[in-house]
């Protein structure tokens, strides 16, 4: 066929198909050329469009309008056993040509149904001369995954554009080479020269020894002291040349030392001003490597409550990253709320500690952080909020918190997967000192736990309805009767037990003696793995909580057309992780590190675990955002969504995102024989 | 009287290569079957000046090639007719075809030989035939001097005589179209119809073969049949 002017049909093709990924990302031309090559073919519904027994799929189809359903069971695909449905706009069966082999499920028309189809050699053609193309039929869920993330960007960042994203590397952070001095060096001169600086900080350094023998001359030219492989991080390196000596090896940081320290080690200490810095410096350094991540800092900050971390590569000092450099366009800062939350003193401080935290999780949405890090965010700070409640409390009683416990949390928290609407799971394990009780330590303890349940409600954590709260007798227990419990579950395994083990086998650590915790951990991994029999169990239950696609529309959605994103959307992921786990002997309740730690135990190939990781961090985005918009709305949160409130492209993401939580599922049933 | 004059005025005569290729065009041998899967259908749609018959002048064809029961979007045609003076303003916005688009549009003889060349000799179909069939045969007449004899489809009855309970209710282009999903990207423009015309044809097939019909002339049956009762009632 001539090359011929595109004519208003193939326009208005070239206007339709660009409304849809990947052919919005395509080039003109590479769309032109497959316009051109389109037909157009009609499905009465009902029609079969593909089927096992059509042999090799001939054809690529893109829906013009209409639905389209995949039905795995063949024999009993009348019955409505759809596992996808795909409606205007999206593309099949990608999977089958690309293997150059034939579909694996039926494709029904579920409604009258117009499909563009190109031939399978031209589609082979596209995918190799159009990037966006291939990107999306080998990566499809990845790549949708991206866009979205960049739409949510667009929409909650109207004015951060210059703020810098909290996953930038620290490299591409750092804005003026760090000031260092040595350890002898005396504290006035220090003084003079920050101030003449106007710097807030001094790293104080030693010499590292000169390697001992140079190593050949790399071809390009690096200039010397550089740290090796700096041209590699992507950075331009524009103006930031470093200090260190050229000849040495560089310098090492040793302690460092801070305007704040000012006030409290020399002013008022009346310190003689010719002593060595060495004398007044804190030793105790955080350093991140140049690769980490912005976000990473700032968690060290938060937790520590640090303002500057050091940047090494090895030993070697190459920068330093100051809580300014982080936040200085954030209105609310980490840093902030965790030194509001470490030097509250009383709930009323708290409680707006708490609602920075929320107002926080905003900002970041704003700058596009990943759900991942937007949680371990909101984790971190409610962890920092919890452990000072407790503190508090413990100071406020009577002596009842002398003896040794650990403060577990459970649950969501327990995984690190809180949102913004969490309400509490808790639990107490103690030890039990010589000459007293269980009971007495409990009655002490029940107490305190009363008031500290009461003031993370005043906080914005609600009580747990089903009062899994360390509040509750049931649920504060020593080591010993811990593990009765735990044992009584695994050996019953019935529906009850199941469901105690769901919430109570993600417990970790939040205040106190964490031993006992990792005590508890260590025998729980042993017990369950050498009890196939609950495994078994836990998967068959898990199996029960289907993800919610595909019999109207394109959702099985609940009461008020809704989908629930926690029960649907997440649990199955979650119950998951945990079996895959506690099968493979580990003790993490993070389902993000419980999937990929246990999937080369399991021999699962890499890409579906990321597959499957993506999947269930999107559906955490979709809570996340959803929370937030009824938050600044004013509405009680929840986790019930109406799936045509989103946009199209969230919308195929969540499907997709439900057919790999499907696939994990199928794994579970294949290696229980369920 | 001035439609008088125009008239009696000479016919101006093609050119020997107009002439050569419409010759060609006489010449090309008639398709040997007319399989609805495995044949080449045409479906047209026209815009005019306006809905009178015997005066208004054709503005422009759009035309779909439905090819073993499927469109290629590439085998698709779309011209507009050059004329001495732009349509009225009412009329202009039902097309969209503006005045200048109008007055700077292909001559006529040269968009009347490209759509015959379009067509082949294969069967046209339309919504309301009489109407396309008509401003196109006068078309024809006036500039390339023939009496064009085609094989048509319309679908107007066709659908009906498929779907009597329907019939009723139905009667508009855009009434099947809603019943069957098909959207418009671009309602009066000619290609853009005759493209949802061509899917409405494509359900057609479906019943047709469903009903075991297999032929375009099995078609043309239902479309008479239909007439007749449509006369008779």
């Amino acid at each position: 066929m001539k090359p011929t002017q595109p004519n208003s049909l193939l326009l208005a093709t070239l206007d339709h198909l660009r409304r849809f990924a990947p052919f919005d990302r395509m080039e003109r031309e590479h769309l032109a050329w497959m316009a051109q090559r389109l037909s157009l073919a009609y499905y009465a519904k009902g029609e079969v469009i593909l089927s096992p027994e059509m042999g090799v799929v001939s054809r690529f189809f893109v829906i013009k309008q209409g639905v389209v359903q995949g039905e795995q069971n063949v024999a009993r695909a009348a019955d409505a056993d759809a596992w996808l449905e795909l409606a205007e706009g999206e593309c099949f069966p990608l999977g089958a040509l690309l293997a150059n082999r034939g579909v694996s499920s039926v494709y029904r028309a579920k409604r009258d149904t117009f499909c563009y189809e190109l031939a399978a050699g031209d589609f082979h053609e596209l995918a190799r001369v159009s990037p966006p193309f291939q990107d999306f039929c080998t990566r499809r869920i990845a790549s949708l995954l991206e866009q979205s993330k960049q739409v949510i960007q667009a929409q909650y960042s109207q004015s951060s554009s210059e703020q810098q994203s909290l996953s930038s590397p620290l490299s591409a952070i750092i804005r003026r080479e760090p000031v260092t001095c040595a350890p002898d060096t005396p504290v006035r001169q220090v003084l003079e020269t920050m101030h003449a600086l106007g710097i807030g900080s001094m790293v104080v350094v030693e010499e590292l020894p000169s390697p001992p023998a140079p190593p050949p001359a790399p071809a390009r030219s690096v200039p010397a002291g550089f740290p090796p492989l700096r041209g590699d991080h992507g950075e331009t390196g524009e103006g930031r040349t470093n200090s260190l000596s050229p000849l040495g090896g560089g310098v090492t940081p040793v302690g460092i030392f801070t305007l704040h320290d000012v006030l409290n080690r020399v002013a008022l200490a009346g310190l003689d001003l010719d002593r060595p810095i060495s004398s007044v410096m804190s030793q105790s350094l955080t350093t991140l490597p140049p690769q980490a991540f912005a976000y990473e800092a700032a968690l060290e900050m938060a937790k520590h409550g640090f303002r500057h971390v050091l940047v090494t590569e090895g030993e070697r000092l190459v920068g330093i990253i100051s809580e300014k450099d982080l936040f200085t366009l954030q209105r609310v800062g980490l840093r902030q709320i965790s030194a509001a939350i470490r030097n509250a003193a009383d709930l009323d401080a708290l409680k707006h500690a708490a609602r920075d935290i929320r107002q926080l999780a905003h900002n970041m949405m704003a700058q596009g952080v990943a759900a991942e890090q937007l949680t371990q965010f909101i984790s971190t700070l409610n962890d920092l909020l919890t452990a000072r409640i407790i503190e508090l409390a413990c100071a406020a009683s009577e002596g009842q918190c002398r003896v040794g416990f650990c403060w577990i949390a459970l649950g969501s928290e327990g995984r690190f997967e809180q949102t913004l609407n969490t309400d509490q799971d808790n639990g107490i394990i103690f030890e039990v000192p010589a000459g007293m009780t269980a009971d007495a330590v409990r009655a002490d303890l029940l107490a305190v736990a009363k008031r500290i349940n009461a003031a993370l409600d005043a906080c914005g954590f609600p009580l747990c309805k089903g009062d899994v709260m360390a509040s509750n007798p049931q649920w504060c227990l020593s080591l010993e009767e811990w593990k009765e419990t735990f044992s009584d579950w695994i050996d019953q395994g019935d529906p009850e037990a199941l469901l105690q083990a769901s919430i109570f086998f993600d417990f970790r650590a939040l205040y106190g003696k964490a031993m006992l915790a990792e005590s508890l951990h260590a025998w729980l991994g042993q017990r369950a793995a050498a009890n196939p029999r609950f495994l078994h169990q836990m998967a068959a239950n898990a199996l029960r909580n289907r993800p919610p696609l595909g019999l109207v529309r394109d959702f099985v959605t609940g009461d008020g057309h809704t989908l629930d994103l926690k029960l649907n959307g997440i649990t199955p992921f979650v119950d998951a992780a945990r079996i895959l786990s506690l099968a493979a002997g580990f003790g993490h309740t993070h389902s993000v590190q419980r999937l990929r730690l246990a999937a080369p135990r399991l021999n699962i190939p890499k890409a579906e675990v990321e597959g499957w990781i993506e999947a269930f961090l999107f559906i955490q985005l979709l809570r996340l955002r959803h929370q937030h918009d009824e938050c600044l709305e004013n509405r009680e949160m929840d986790n019930r969504i109406d799936p045509d409130s989103l946009n199209d492209l969230d919308r195929r993401i969540l499907k997709e995102a439900f057919r790999q939580a499907r696939k994990l599922q199928a794994r579970l049933a294949l290696d229980y024989q369920l | 009287m001035s439609w008088l004059s125009h008239l009696f005025r000479p016919k101006p005569a093609l050119n020997s290569e107009e002439l050569a290729r419409l010759e060609a065009w006489r010449h090309l041998a008639h398709p040997a079957g007319s399989g609805l899967a495995s044949s080449r259908f045409v479906v047209v749609d026209v815009e005019t000046t306006g809905l009178n018959l015997a005066r208004d002048r054709l503005i422009a064809i759009g035309a779909v090639a439905v090819n073993r029961g499927r469109i290629d979007l590439a085998d698709s045609f779309e011209i507009i007719l050059q004329q001495s003076a732009a349509s009225g303003k009412d009329n202009i916005l039902i097309h969209g075809i503006g005045g200048t688009a109008q007055t700077e549009g292909v001559p006529p003889v040269e968009s009347l030989l490209r759509f015959l060349e379009f067509v082949g000799k294969d069967p046209l179909v339309a919504f309301h035939v009489t109407f396309d069939e008509t401003m196109i045969k006068r078309a024809l007449k006036q500039f390339l001097h023939f009496d064009f004899k085609h094989p048509w489809l319309d679908l107007a009855y066709v659908m009906p005589g498929f779907l009597p309970e329907l019939a009723n209710r139905h009667r508009a282009l855009d009434d099947w179209t809603g019943h069957f999903h098909i959207r418009n990207y671009a309602r009066h423009s000619a290609l853009a119809d005759a493209l949802s015309t061509a899917q409405l044809f494509l359900a057609a097939t479906q019943i047709a073969r469903q009903k075991n019909i297999g032929h375009f002339k099995g078609l043309q049956d239902v479309e008479k049949a239909q007439r007749w009762i449509s006369w008779a009632s």
